[in-house]
């Protein structure tokens, strides 16, 4: 089977032609770099997304915090690490790259806050 | 949400409980339907006298029909057939709108506009539209030639015109809410999100059913603008006919302003002023409006046709309108009195004996409405003063103070203010520059208004260039802060919900 | 008060040149921001991909802020936040209202670095009623992300730019259902990346050539009547289908914040519409500067503070009271290109041009030419409408030049 994809490592933007069987990248072609061939091959094999959202804080100047992973996991367990996360709370004061739940799921990767929340006298 | 939308159903025995659960406090001697421009003005006038007064409005605010949706023109008077009430209420209204404007704090100005013509034909008409001003009574008017013409507004194409001199524009939104809220302050009980339902005769008076509760009045003024009709026909008026004249506006942003310094039309036909360019009293400018006749009442909607009508027909009159300075549409809709030829009525203003004498109903009332308000308010005032002996009210005071707008105060104005209160010094909406505190003064307005949109001609905040892309978040925060949950915030009508609560409860 | 140099607005440029002017020696420097804290809208940007350029790492959008926080308040650079900016004058008095009262600050140097606003509805006149429920795609970022309040449960985006699509991924996460993102052009407005990532991972459909025609709802939004547009982006009748939603998210375009500049009265550049500047980021008034957004719209975040950094350099020589060199020589964008800054130069340094192509082209040709004679060139392997250009010019190649300056792309 052959797919093709737009390279989104730099502003070249490639078009690669990808030959995939059984799962297994059998060629590439299109790209100008290595970066591309190693990020096209991921993509078909192992697509693997990191994303942000927000938890609840108590006792906050904010009400939540914004998180994200500390590093990327595979795509299909992006609801189910939402729904992990809906779940969680956060108590003020939060300091960015606190870990606000770690190793999710066992994916081997924390959920961090990306901001300061001070907290207020309640 | 659930609660809202809650309605009383009204078989016979809610009604009575209703009624025998009624005390003196909910009993008037008039009560207005309807508390736009002409009702708010009929309830001022009738503060000046010592009686129970009470206006019932369908919407959570004023100015959220035809009051609010209009050119804010203040017409000169010359445009309507000798001898009608709409020629004369309108030349009163624009004698005495310097002082109203004063008593009442509304920005207005006397800008004058001209009536833009190009060919013999166009002449002939003009004439003759100065000469039945003349007959009218209209002020200040006079033909000038293209040179004037260019003086005045270089940017206009035109070969000559007619100038009124006397015409104006005012903000129609604080004109409304100034002489409610002034209302308000002479003891006149505003009930908002009250929707008239029927209106039952008793030996004494009529008690007045909205879906919210029931009212006794001795007195009704029906002033239900584009809902007279109905009302009309509750109070036993036999069926009138009444057609919507929807015009559609574009609004432009305040670099456009400098080039239109007063109100630019067409040469009129009998019954349309035409697409006119308009400059509001804050700098903007509105093109429209178009018209075009409608049953449906409640639909405000601007279709994309009617957009290029507007800016292809105004650019013959001001070639400056450009998308790139559009910042809104919006529309309005004139409740017409026809006669079965479907010929435009004047303004209809009755009591019947025969079928209700202590009903004043006003009917057909449109564009000259907004100028003509308060001589209007008055005639309702002699037709009842002829039915019974008005006291006058030892406690009324017709002044509307002036809010503070911050933007509008010198530097040490602005720096003694923010020393005395910190809300001074946040500015909420940093287009139109309005702060903290005026939001908040908007939000404890004496009518209750709790809707973005109240805030919003209440102070100009999400009126500016980005259209409350920086503000609204706030405004909605400061609304919940005055006790509302965030699922009970609306922008403007019933079940205009802004936010669907909380992302993380 | 008197400062060497104001600027206006916390965000990525106007942090990134307290740094950079402090950087260059500069010590009396005053940031004022009209939010309460500083970051601008880095702050409700939370998904990553943020500084690759600039830090070498992608990070979320309060990362980034916090980063450039952190160097601007290591170096002790003064500012004052919910401090909103009423006037300038070309004097170079800047008028303030803050928690302080008024403050009026003499500056040798103006920086303005005030960023962006979003086109909204009336800008692109879409017709309909106006129930609530139709945002920016900012205005509904914020409200999640800030204000944790949720907007809608059923959307409708208009406008592939990159935060209707950040915002399309945003939603969903949310449990709101995104119906599809509708763009009026044959090409989607955002990076490729966002593209992939938050549209088709989520299978969110993008319709090209599509737009809003009509909005129902008088209390809230109720639906949206969608068409199928010609080539000249016109309608076509018969086309039209209906959803049902609560919400439209618009992402039609950022417009540069000239809210402050015009009543100054600088000059304003028709294509970028932000302010006309020089080689040096000076408007047409002498010591009043314009990095980043409030310039012209940029990509990303860095660049915008790339920008800002080397509008310190020539401000930080201004404030030094060098005479920067004058630029007489105009710099038009010809064909192939939407719009370029600098708008002048002055032949006698090295410029860096940032452009936005006006089309997609593979393998082309920037050509910087001069009365009909090419003086430098560049092979551009892609350049996409949604992608800015940037090109560093060697003074070599200007110092012949003294009529206009023409930019093409081919």
């Amino acid at each position: 089977m052959k797919r093709s994809y737009t390279c989104v490592i730099c502003p070249n933007s490639c078009f690669l032609d990808v030959e995939i069987r059984e799962g297994n990248v059998i060629s590439v072609s299109g790209n100008q770099c290595g970066r591309g061939r190693e990020w096209v091959i991921g993509e078909v094999t192992d697509p693997r997304r990191n994303f942000a959202t927000s938890v609840k804080v108590r006792g906050g100047e904010m009400e939540t915090v914004s998180v994200r992973l500390s590093s990327p996991i595979p795509r299909a367990m992006i609801f189910p690490v939402m729904a992990e996360i809906r779940k969680a709370e956060a108590k003020a004061p939060v300091h960015i790259g606190d870990v606000i739940i770690s190793n999710v799921l066992s994916l081997g990767c924390d959920v961090i806050a990306t901001r300061d929340v001070a907290a207020v006298g309640m | 949400m659930e609660r809202k939308l809650t309605r009383f159903s009204f078989d016979n025995r809610s009604i009575c409980s209703i009624i025998l659960s009624m005390t003196d406090k909910d009993a008037f001697d008039f009560i207005v339907i309807g508390g736009g421009v002409v009702g708010s003005a009929i309830a001022r006038e009738l503060a000046r006298y010592d009686a129970r007064i009470a206006v019932i409005e369908k919407n959570p605010d004023v100015v959220d029909e035809t009051s609010g949706r209009n050119s804010g023109v203040i017409h000169g008077g010359f445009a309507y057939d000798t001898g009608s009430l709409k020629a004369r209420f309108c030349v009163e209204g624009n004698r005495m709108m310097d002082s109203l404007a004063s008593e009442l704090s509304v920005p207005f100005r006397r800008t004058g506009k001209v009536l833009v013509g190009n060919t013999e034909e166009d002449r002939k008409s003009l004439e003759r539209t100065m000469e039945q001003g003349a007959a009218n009574g209209a002020s200040g008017l006079r033909m000038i030639d293209g040179r004037e013409l260019h003086e005045i507004v270089p940017a206009v194409l035109g070969s000559f015109a007619l100038l009124s001199s006397s015409s104006g524009i005012i903000d129609p939104f604080l004109l409304t809410i100034h002489l409610a809220e002034n209302a308000a302050a002479n003891g006149v009980h505003y009930y908002l999100s009250h929707k008239v339902m029927s209106i039952r005769k008793e030996k004494d008076g009529h008690i007045v059913d909205t879906d919210k509760g029931s009212f006794r009045t001795r007195w009704v003024i029906n002033s239900a603008g584009l809902g007279a009709k109905d009302v009309s026909e509750m109070l036993g008026f036999s069926s009138y006919r009444v057609i919507g004249s929807k015009g559609n506006y574009l609004v432009l942003d305040k670099t456009m302003g400098a080039l239109l310094p007063l109100p630019v039309y067409p040469v009129p036909s009998n019954t349309y002023m035409g697409i006119h360019v308009t400059p509001t009293i804050d700098g903007n400018v509105t093109v429209g409006p178009d018209a075009s006749p409608t049953m449906d009442f409640s639909y405000y909607g601007v279709p994309q046709e009617k957009i290029e009508l507007l800016e292809n027909s105004a650019g013959d009159l001001w070639p400056h309108i450009h998308r790139k300075n559009l910042i809104r549409t919006f529309s309005g809709i004139l409740p017409k009195l026809v006669d079965e030829n479907g010929a435009i009525q004047d303004f209809r203003i009755e009591i019947d004996d025969r079928i209700d004498s202590r009903a004043v109903n006003l009917i057909g009332i449109e564009s000259p409405g907004l100028t003509s308000c308060v001589p209007i308010a008055r005639h309702v005032v002699s037709l009842i003063a002829e039915r019974e002996t008005l006291r006058d009210s030892s406690s009324f005071n017709p002044c509307h103070p002036r809010p503070i707008r911050f933007s509008e105060l010198s530097e040490e104005e602005k720096d003694d203010l923010i020393r005395k209160d910190l809300a001074w010094g946040r500015i909420v909406c940093s287009c139109e520059m309005v702060s903290e505190r005026e939001i908040l003064d908007a939000i404890a307005n004496p009518l209750g208004v709790r809707t973005m949109t109240g805030i919003k001609y209440r102070t100009r905040s999400m009126m500016g260039l980005c259209q409350s892309g920086f503000c609204q978040m706030r405004i909605e925060q400061l609304l919940e802060r005055s006790g509302l949950d965030a699922d009970e915030v609306e922008y403007m009508y019933p079940g205009s919900w802004v936010v669907k609560g909380k992302v993380r409860a | 008060m008197e400062r060497d140099a104001v600027i206006i607005g916390g965000g990525p440029a106007g942090l990134a040149a307290a740094v950079a002017l402090h950087g260059k020696g500069i010590r009396s420097i005053i940031l004022l921001e009209r939010e309460a804290s500083l970051g601008g809208i880095l702050r409700q940007c939370i998904h990553d991909g943020f500084g690759i350029d600039r830090f070498k790492e992608s990070l979320t959008g309060p990362e980034y802020a916090s980063r450039l926080i952190h160097e601007a308040e290591e170096r002790g650079i003064e500012y004052r936040t919910s401090t909103t900016v009423l006037s300038i004058s070309s004097e170079r008095v800047v008028t303030a209202a803050g928690a302080d009262g008024m403050l009026h600050i003499h500056a040798k140097a103006v920086i303005l670095a005030v960023g962006c606003r979003e086109r909204d509805r009336g800008a692109i006149a879409i017709p309909g009623e106006r129930p609530a429920g139709v945002f920016t795609a900012g205005t509904a970022q914020a409200y999640i992300n800030l204000y944790n309040r949720l907007p809608c449960h059923e959307a409708v985006i208009l406008g592939s730019g990159d935060i209707g699509l950040i915002m399309a991924r945003r939603l969903t996460l949310e449990g709101v259902k995104v119906h599809g993102v509708f763009e009026i052009q044959d090409h989607p407005n955002g990076l490729e990346r966002n593209t992939i990532q938050c549209l088709d991972d989520y299978s969110i459909p993008l319709y090209l050539r599509h737009t809003i025609t009509d909005i129902h709802g008088s209390g809230r939004v109720e639906g949206v009547t969608v068409s199928k547009v010609d080539d000249r982006l016109v309608p076509i009748k018969g086309t039209e289908r209906e959803y049902r939603c609560d919400s439209v998210i618009l992402s039609v375009g950022l417009v540069p914040d000239n809210a402050l500049a015009l009543p100054l009265g600088l000059d304003v550049d028709g294509r970028t519409r932000g302010v006309s500047v020089d080689e040096n980021l000076m408007t047409s008034i002498p010591g009043i500067f314009s990095a980043g957004n409030c310039l012209h719209v940029h990509d990303l975040a860095d660049d915008a503070a790339l920008e800002a950094e080397r509008l310190a350099s020539s401000a930080a020589r201004w404030i030094n009271g060098d005479l920067l060199d004058s630029c007489a020589i105009p710099v038009i964008p010809g064909c192939g290109i939407a719009s370029i800054v600098p708008m002048r130069i002055s032949g006698k340094s090295d410029v860096f041009f940032t452009m936005r192509p006006s089309c997609a082209l593979r393998n082309a040709v920037l050509r910087v030419t001069a009365g009909g004679r090419t003086v430098w060139k560049k092979r551009i392997s892609r350049a996409l409408p949604q992608n800015m250009l940037s090109a560093e010019v060697p003074k070599e190649s200007l110092s012949s030049v003294s009529g206009p300056l023409e930019v093409t792309l081919s």
